[in-house]
């Protein structure tokens, strides 16, 4: 049979692309063309910036520098790979991108992103916020990643389920877990926590006084085992165990489906979800911060992005003009009436269509005290391993507390250090 | 021609080979920090990990349970093809075909949403079935069960190309044999064990090198089902270490050193079809 011999010859090749196709290499697409200084790109993570937003953008960039700006989206799964492959290369970098706060360390500390240090008054000077925001993308007192919008976690709950079940809105943190307990039925969950949500379970752990990791004199030491992150697992184990039929191995995505469908009496997310419950429900839908232990807000995880500028972008003056446009008072109007919280904190009060609504007073209490990862610099890595899902839906699943957290305080170690 | 194919294949193998004895992070990507040679390091605490024998092992065992079940089902419906009406194989090729054409992305969506723990239509027809045991079960969570959603998908997606080449194999294996043997005596079993696949072999060959290629980098479907609930940890492997090595923690000379350890375990294990194929060009 003379098909043999290219039968060889294709395999091989096939072998040989085959297992060398996997050494990361991935195509950007967009970027501006080098030299064309008439073109910059934008890349915003997910689909959280309403389009009106966009649109006011291009315009405006349009109007003010006589440049095209394109908008282009990323699914925030997608970022990270998209980030690490095209940020680096001039012909392929984005001009300007929005990023994570707990993914700007690691990009801020290896010279990915320019220096804005010497243009934060243009911006918003003492104004922008929330500090740790702007910390999360400082490396060296420079800054290089500005905040974006932030959204911090609340609760969002049925007042008729509420009523009916004769329980007033809860002020601490235990009477928040009795009245969980309180509203499970056989078909519904009092609160709703998919096993692999830690970024919502993290709030037992921050309200019982726990922490993620430390750092001390150079080195990241994973909490997650002290007794005090104990105290908060202890208490969030409650909750996977009578209290939430969420799947063991969901994650944090749409929270609000199970609650639209009249699954759970109440869930916990980041204010823009507010713009996702049903039509129907929503006028038996309200908001409070997650009490702490001792009253008051607990410290609750922040939720939000910041924007900055590559380094290899040929377009940096463009660049500059439209993170310019993005501080604009009117755009941080818009992005506060669109639930999204400003970068500028003289706009918060504008959060909620411009009445203090109890979502926007919920979404302010929340943000008084919300934390941040750990500021290292590999905290991407953390994310892209899944330490922290691994973990949470392991103390989902049922597994003992001390042992599970023993063991992601070592993993933690390992790719902090 | 030539030129490019040694470019193409070339310059990202070479540079792969090279980076595995550097140490290779984001740091030197983004020019940082130069690229430090560290010897053979980055294999050395390869072999000393156990979680990359664990990976190793998962893959070669999913590799073969994989290219296996595939190449069974694959030639069922081969023969199965040959003895359908016009018709009914003409709807059964539109079916394979299109299982085949559809894109992986859109695929797994559609597998994620059978298997879903909350709204599955898999739990929804176990429970209704009399297993009450399923509402709400989560398939992904127990490593074995995660193994047995993604064999279901991957061998779905590789069945429809080893049912046509077989098919068009079996299409060219002479009648007259075949009626001689069935004159003689042969049963249907004894026409297909000794005519059949003897005949087919070379082709039966290629096809399975392919698999076992296929099988042992799938990538895709697994690191699909790692995002809609599988613990990573557990259910890593090799396209999904490596990825997570290179591109998650940005260890590039970590990735390199196993991606070059995955080319050489690819090469071992199919280089036994790859003689035999020599082995019956030569006359």
């Amino acid at each position: 049979m003379k098909l043999i011999p290219i039968a060889v010859l294709g395999t091989v090749a096939a072998l040989v692309l085959g297992a060398c196709s996997n050494d990361g290499s991935t195509t950007g697409s967009g970027g501006a063309d080098a030299g064309a200084d008439a073109e910059i790109t934008l890349w915003l993570a997910g689909e959280d910036t309403p389009v009106e937003l966009t649109d006011w953008l291009t315009t405006e960039f349009e109007e003010t520098t006589d440049a095209t700006l394109t908008v282009e989206r990323v699914d925030w799964g997608e970022l990270l790979p998209r980030l690490q492959t095209s940020l680096g290369n001039t012909d392929e970098t984005p001009d300007v991108v929005e990023i994570g706060n707990t993914q700007a360390p690691t990009f801020a500390s290896v010279g990915a992103f320019t220096d804005l240090t010497d243009h934060l008054d243009d911006l918003g000077g003492d104004a922008i916020g929330p500090q740790g925001f702007v910390e999360a993308g400082t490396v060296d007192d420079a800054v290089y990643a500005v905040p974006y919008y932030w959204g911090s976690r609340y609760v969002f709950y049925r007042t008729d389920l509420l009523e009916a079940a004769g329980i007033a809105v809860p002020t601490t943190l235990a009477e928040f877990n009795a009245a969980a307990a309180a509203l499970t039925t056989d078909t519904q969950s009092g609160f709703w926590l998919p096993g692999q949500d830690w970024r919502n379970g993290i709030s037992w752990i921050f309200a019982n006084g726990g922490d993620i990791a430390v750092q001390e004199d150079g080195t990241w030491t994973g909490t997650l085992s002290s007794p005090e992150s104990i105290e908060g697992l202890t208490q969030l184990k409650a909750i996977y165990d009578g209290v939430s039929k969420a799947p063991k191995d969901g994650e944090d995505a749409e929270p609000w489906t199970a609650f639209n469908n009249g699954d759970a009496a109440m869930f916990m997310a980041p204010g823009w979800a507010r713009w996702s419950i049903a039509e129907d429900l929503v006028e038996n839908v309200g908001a409070f911060a997650l009490p702490g232990v001792d009253g008051g807000a607990a410290p609750v995880f922040a939720g939000g992005s910041t924007i900055a500028i590559s380094k290899a972008s040929p377009n940096q003056e463009l660049s500059l003009e439209l993170l310019e446009l993005i501080y604009s008072d009117d755009y941080q109007t818009m992005l506060a009436e669109n639930g999204l919280g400003p970068a500028n904190s003289t706009f918060n009060s504008l959060m909620g269509g411009g009445e203090q609504d109890e979502f926007t007073v919920a979404a302010l209490a929340a943000a008084e005290n919300a934390k941040l990862t750990p500021a290292a610099a590999s905290w991407a890595a953390v994310e892209q391993s899944k330490i922290m899902e691994e973990f949470f839906a392991k103390i989902a699943q049922g597994g003992d507390i001390a042992t599970e957290a023993a063991a992601a305080d070592a993993a933690l170690d390992k790719a902090l250090n | 021609m030539a030129v490019v194919l040694v470019l193409a294949l070339g310059y990202p193998l070479v540079r792969q080979l090279l980076m595995s004895f550097q140490e290779f992070g984001l740091a030197q990507q983004f020019g940082a920090a130069e690229p430090e040679w560290v010897g053979t390091a980055n294999y050395q605490a390869l072999f000393a990990d156990p979680v990359v024998w664990g990976v190793i092992a998962r893959s070669i065992a999913f590799c073969a349970v994989n290219a296996s079940l595939t190449m069974i089902v694959g030639t069922s419906v081969a023969v199965l093809m040959t003895k359908l009406d016009g018709p009914v194989r003409l709807m059964l090729q539109t079916s394979l075909l299109l299982a085949w054409a559809m894109p992986v992305i859109a695929a797994m969506t559609v597998w994620q949403w059978l298997f879903d723990t909350q709204y599955g239509v898999i739990n929804w027809a176990l429970v209704q079935s009399g297993f009450e045991g399923f509402a709400g079960h989560s398939w992904l969570l127990n490593p074995l069960s995660f193994y047995f959603v993604a064999t279901v998908i991957v061998v779905w997606m590789s069945v429809p190309f080893v049912a046509f080449s077989l098919y068009a194999a079996l299409t060219q294996v002479s009648e007259e044999v075949l009626e001689a043997a069935q004159l003689d005596g042969a049963s249907g079993w004894q026409r297909f064990r000794h005519i059949l696949v003897p005949t087919i072999m070379p082709i039966i060959y290629v096809v399975s090198l392919l698999q076992v290629i296929w099988d042992l980098r799938v990538f895709a479907q697994i690191y699909y089902l790692q995002g809609a609930g599988g613990l990573r940890s557990e259910t890593d492997l090799l396209g999904t270490y490596i990825y997570n090595l290179g591109i998650g923690q940005s260890d590039y000379g970590m990735a390199s050193a196993v991606a070059t350890f995955m080319l050489l375990l690819t090469l071992a294990l199919t280089i036994g079809y790859v003689r035999k194929l020599a082995k019956e060009e030569e006359p």
